[in-house]
């Protein structure tokens, strides 16, 4: 079959969009397996993914070692406060790992290489989701990391293995959606600092408004506010009851769920527009 | 399915107040190398993008495989292998890894036969299991189309393939393209700025400045078209211009301070009126540019084609002088 057109000249008539749907399966797996490849190859990424959470353990547990355990009690409600501080820091760091991800996006830009996978049948939406996936699954190591660490600090912990799997799904539900918020934010930058700047933008009032290291009882109205609105403090709180006092609240894990959804989604319909080539 | 890989109708790109490409008609027939020649900036990177659905189209439209570029941007993708000007790989991948990346975004599953058969014709099976990192840069491009390669694509896009190579990696690189073209029968488009590039390997070539074609044509037709020869002399004093333009055969005079550009039918016959016009003491420097597509870019742009610098805007002053002088 061939059209007439305006100017007479016989074309083959293009394919219809039917069929311009390809499955994403394959190039998905090949792009998340390449996220994890180039970040765990990289010796210096590993190191610091292995001795950061140490570090925070370190310093935050510490800071109170000389503290006597009735300011101890008044401060964190329990003596055990490196438990009660363990799910806190996990959750802060789970908001760094967002920013890794959009650097690695933005290499990507710079270095041709998002050229190179959207000449391929590949839509944006599946790059965006295995940079996600990617930037999240890297986050979840610091976990197992950070367990051992506190173990080998004497730190004791309860819950039943379920609910640790819960607490775990929650931190990678604020991980993923911490991830899905950065590259959707970045998604039309080529710039180094772009990332790096967010996150010191939202790092500190995520951390500090939320019940990640301090009740959030001793804040002032506001702060309570933010808060209230945190995931930071929902993922901190569901790990605070299941590890300190073996009693989870799983309507956090629902909402940092839901979080973890609405930035899926926002992000992806965001990204499936803006994501910038080069 | 008709024998054109491509076609372009009035492709338009335009960047803020620029036509980066300017209303190009053209079909390339499949099985060919087809060539885009031109200087730097002349647009021929942006119709790659359009053609691949990089870029988004201003105006006009391009069949690509059969598929309209802008309705069927996934199906032409699937089509197309692309080898980009500046080399993009993995670098902490060897090159096995990064073929079965490839593989993986081109959704083909049984990649490894078409992989060794790859890696065996650009001579890379023993550094397989190396990484990308310790190539030089002729393995990379080499590397580069290897990927293009295996998804088995109709049509294979190839922006500059070597730019920044040495003379012996550039000829063995033509030879690898032509075979390409003539052992895996797939269809390239090329561009370059590299005149002996395209007049080695393309059927076809489409002269490009400022996002228009100044001419088109097979090399040998293109070639055809200019007639004149350029005989370039500089001497070591100064030389009254109505001197040159005295000299039988000599039809057009360009003056910069000693350096001399005539333009001539023929150089054979004038050049021994020029040398009984001046004392050889005077002669420091002479060179003859017969018909060549360089020669057919300098007449229709009025500029070399990698002349860089204040020569492009003399050369441009004097054949537009000349051109006028035509009329
Ligand atoms: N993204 C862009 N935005 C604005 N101008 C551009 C862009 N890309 C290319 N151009 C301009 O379009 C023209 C053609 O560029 P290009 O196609 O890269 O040329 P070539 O590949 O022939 O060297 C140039 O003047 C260039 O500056
Ligand atoms: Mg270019």
């Amino acid at each position: 079959m061939s059209t007439e057109n305006r100017l007479g000249t016989v074309l083959a008539p293009p394919a219809t969009a039917a069929d311009a749907r390809v499955p994403q399966w394959s190039q998905f797996t090949g792009l998340y397996a390449r996220e994890l490849l180039r970040t765990f190859r990289n010796p210096w990424v590993l190191l610091i993914t292995v001795v950061q959470p140490f570090m925070w353990l370190a310093f935050f547990g510490s800071s109170f070692s000389g503290a006597s355990p009735a300011i101890v009690e008044t401060l964190f409600h329990t003596n055990n406060y490196m438990a009660f501080l363990l799910p806190g820091v996990l959750s802060t760091s789970m908001l760094t790992v967002g920013m890794f991800g959009s650097m690695s996006t933005i290499q990507d830009k710079r270095f041709g290489f998002m050229k190179r996978i959207l000449l391929t049948p590949t839509s944006r939406s599946t790059v965006y989701l295995s940079k996600a996936l990617g930037s999240a699954t890297r986050g979840l190591v610091q976990i197992p990391v950070m367990i051992i660490a506190a173990l080998a600090f004497g730190v004791r912990f309860q819950g039943t293995p379920l609910m640790w799997a819960g607490w775990l799904l929650g931190l990678f539900f604020l991980g993923f959606g911490m991830c899905c918020f950065f590259l959707a934010v970045t998604s039309s930058s080529t710039d180094w600092q772009t990332p790096g700047v967010i996150s010191n933008f939202i790092t500190m009032p995520l951390m500090f408004a939320s019940g990640a290291l301090f009740p959030a009882a001793n804040f002032p109205g506001w702060m309570q506010t933010i808060a209230a609105y945190n995931p930071v403090s929902y993922s901190a709180l569901l790990g605070r009851g299941i590890v300190v006092n073996g009693v989870p609240d799983w309507t956090y894990l629902g909402y940092l769920g839901l979080f973890a959804t609405l930035m899926l989604v926002g992000g992806t319909l965001v990204a499936s527009r803006y994501l910038k080539i080069e | 399915m008709s024998g054109d890989a491509i076609r372009a109708r009035d492709l338009t790109k335009i960047y803020g107040q620029l036509s980066a490409v300017d209303h190009l008609n053209f079909t390339v027939r499949s099985g060919s190398v087809f060539g885009l020649l031109g200087p730097n900036g002349a647009g021929k990177t942006t119709i790659i993008k359009l053609l691949t659905g990089l870029s988004e189209i201003t105006a006009g439209e391009a069949t690509v495989a059969g598929f309209d570029v802008r309705r069927d941007p996934m199906q032409v993708k699937r089509r197309i292998g692309w080898v980009a000007a500046e080399v993009i790989l993995d670098d902490d991948f060897t090159a096995w890894e990064n073929l079965w990346l490839q593989a993986k975004l081109q959704r083909v599953s049984a990649w490894k036969p078409r992989a060794e058969q790859l890696l065996a014709y650009f001579d890379l099976t023993d550094r397989r299991k190396d990484k990308v990192g310790t190539f030089s840069t002729g393995m990379r491009k080499k590397l580069e189309i290897a990927l293009a390669l295996l998804h088995e694509p109709e049509i294979v896009f190839m922006d500059e393939p070597t730019i920044g190579l040495d003379p012996s990696t550039r000829h063995m690189l033509w030879e690898l393209i032509a075979g390409v073209n003539r052992e895996f029968g797939i269809t390239v488009l090329l561009t370059t700025h590299y005149i002996e590039e395209a007049d080695a390997l393309c059927d076809q070539i489409a002269i490009i400045d400022r996002g228009k074609f100044v001419a088109t044509g097979t090399p040998a037709e293109l070639k055809a078209r200019v007639q004149s020869d350029f005989i370039e002399i500089e001497t070591t004093e100064l030389v009254d211009e109505t001197r040159w333009r005295a000299i039988a055969g000599v039809t057009d005079v360009r003056t910069e301070g000693r350096s001399w550009i005539l333009r001539t039918p023929s150089a054979q016959t004038t050049l021994p009126n020029v040398f009984a016009a001046l004392r050889t003491d005077q002669i420091q420097r002479i060179n003859i540019e017969a018909p060549s597509l360089e020669t057919v870019f300098l007449d229709v742009t009025g500029k070399h084609l990698d002349a860089a610098g204040p020569e492009v805007h003399d050369f441009r002053k004097f054949y537009s002088t000349v051109r006028r002088a035509r009329q």
